[in-house]
């Protein structure tokens, strides 16, 4: 497991001392706050649903600037080819990318959702601890098919404009199961309402860690 | 296979789409609510049948490359999908012609359309990826796994969808079984035409897809040669 420790030890260390990621995510998520708020009404409040779409929407997108970043730092000074060389197994890999991924995108939903608590209203605010199970949930599905295609992109001529093409169209199921979650959570609904589809949510998050494991390997050996 | 043979078989698929068509229009009785719009059904169905068969051939050879990497996998994973981002395209502009005058509203979201359009979404990212590798074989190992990863995608779509809109739209189901015997039979009749339709234009794609990277390779070696 070791080598899984130093790649996490290595990312973590790398962004604390120079939080591009981070800032970039928090810092478009905030902006998407402000710019989504075009579309509501002046004056009215907003319905749970689309609260819940505006939140997701927001995170969603910022998540891609991490998700970007993690693999496409491994290309400057072929860094990559070393990672390869070195005695750490692929699934060791993509583990530590995975994590990584997920730590950063709660890092910038740790700001995303208390901002969009503050620009929405605090309606919302009673169902901040069921919030964060499915906070949880989504990331490891987003995180898990980030990674992977993420790893895809960064060997692309198209790098970083490549991958919300790829992303999106792949994890619209997990958003729009999030999305309904999210607003069912808003509406104060009993969690036996929506337990079906958090366990939809984790076996998501299942299939595509396992796919990654799977892929990683011949993508990355290119 | 002979070019002799081809042709039959090309001949053949062509007859069989006449009388498909025939069928569809002489022989299958008027649908009573929906009026002559019905007719549309026996090929919107076959289209989504045929572009379900080409993401299902595009997953099995995206495996078969990832394990044996050999590229006449890749080719014809890229023509299946070729034409299942055709097929998927056919059952979207006939979904929403029926749909029009049926459902009096274009589009719906209704969960086997969003499926459809999400499964559109996915395929035509494929090419996107496709266009975007200049090597051949780290192409062909990215779009193999697009191909995986999209095609185990699909059953978790179409159960999302179901979550898309509250309010679900009527959802007509215009197949349902009690059919009338004469328009089972047009179904199964355009079932098998648009089956050897397909397995004719992934046969003959894949082909020409082989013969077209083969030139290249000629080109290059040319191009060496000569410089």
């Amino acid at each position: 497991m070791s080598g899984f420790w130093l790649i996490l030890q290595k990312d973590l260390h790398a962004e604390f001392r120079k939080p591009e990621s981070v800032i970039s995510m928090v810092f478009f998520g905030f902006l998407l706050l402000v710019i989504l708020n075009l579309a509501i009404p002046l004056g009215s409040e907003i319905s749970s649903e689309t609260g819940a779409g505006i939140l997701w929407v927001a995170i969603t997108f910022s998540s891609i600037l991490g998700l970007n970043r993690t693999m496409s730092q491994e290309k400057e000074n072929r860094c990559m080819d070393g990672l390869l060389l070195s005695p750490v197994s692929i699934e060791e890999f993509f583990a530590a990318k995975m994590v990584v991924n997920v730590v950063l995108m709660l890092l910038a939903e740790c700001s995303i959702v208390p901002l969009f608590f503050i620009l929405y209203g605090d309606s919302f605010f009673q169902s901040l601890p069921m919030l964060v199970l499915v906070v949880l949930l989504a990331n490891i599905g987003f995180a898990a098919i980030g990674t992977l295609f993420s790893a895809i992109t960064a060997g692309t001529s198209r790098n970083e404009a490549l991958l919300p093409l790829l992303f999106y169209p792949l994890v619209i199921p997990l958003i729009s199961i999030t999305v309904k979650v999210t607003s069912m959570i808003f509406q104060g609904a009993v969690i036996k309402d929506y337990s079906s589809w958090l366990y939809v949510m984790l076996a998501y998050g299942c299939i595509f860690t396992g796919l990654g494991f799977l892929l990683l390997g011949h993508v990355v050996r290119e | 296979m002979s070019i002799k043979k081809d042709q039959i078989v090309v001949i053949v698929a062509a007859l069989l789409f006449c009388s498909a068509i025939y069928t569809v229009f002489v022989y299958a009785p008027t649908e009573r609510v929906m009026g002559p719009i019905q007719k549309i059904f026996y090929f919107h169905l076959s289209s989504a049948l045929v572009a379900f068969l080409s993401f299902f051939t595009a997953f099995v050879s995206g495996v078969l490359f990832l394990i044996r990497k050999d590229l006449k996998w890749d080719v014809v994973g890229v023509a299946s999908v070729e034409i299942g981002l055709v097929f998927t395209t056919l059952v979207l502009i006939t979904g929403v012609l029926w749909g029009r005058p049926v459902w009096n509203t274009w589009w719906t979201w209704d969960p086997r359309l969003t499926t459809s359009l999400i499964l559109w979404f996915i395929y035509a990212s494929y090419f996107i990826l496709r266009s975007s590798v200049e090597r051949q074989d780290k192409r062909a190992v990215f779009c193999a796994v697009l191909a995986i990863v999209g095609f185990v995608d699909v059953p978790i779509v179409f159960l999302s969808a179901r979550l898309w809109r509250t309010i679900h739209p009527v959802v007509i189901r215009a197949g349902s079984i009690d059919m009338a015997p004469a328009m089972i039979t047009t179904l199964l009749v355009s079932l098998g035409t648009f089956t050897l339709l397909w397995a004719l234009l992934l046969y003959h794609r894949t082909r020409t897809l082989t013969m077209a990277g083969r030139v290249k390779n000629l080109e290059k070696r040319l191009d060496g040669g000569i410089l």
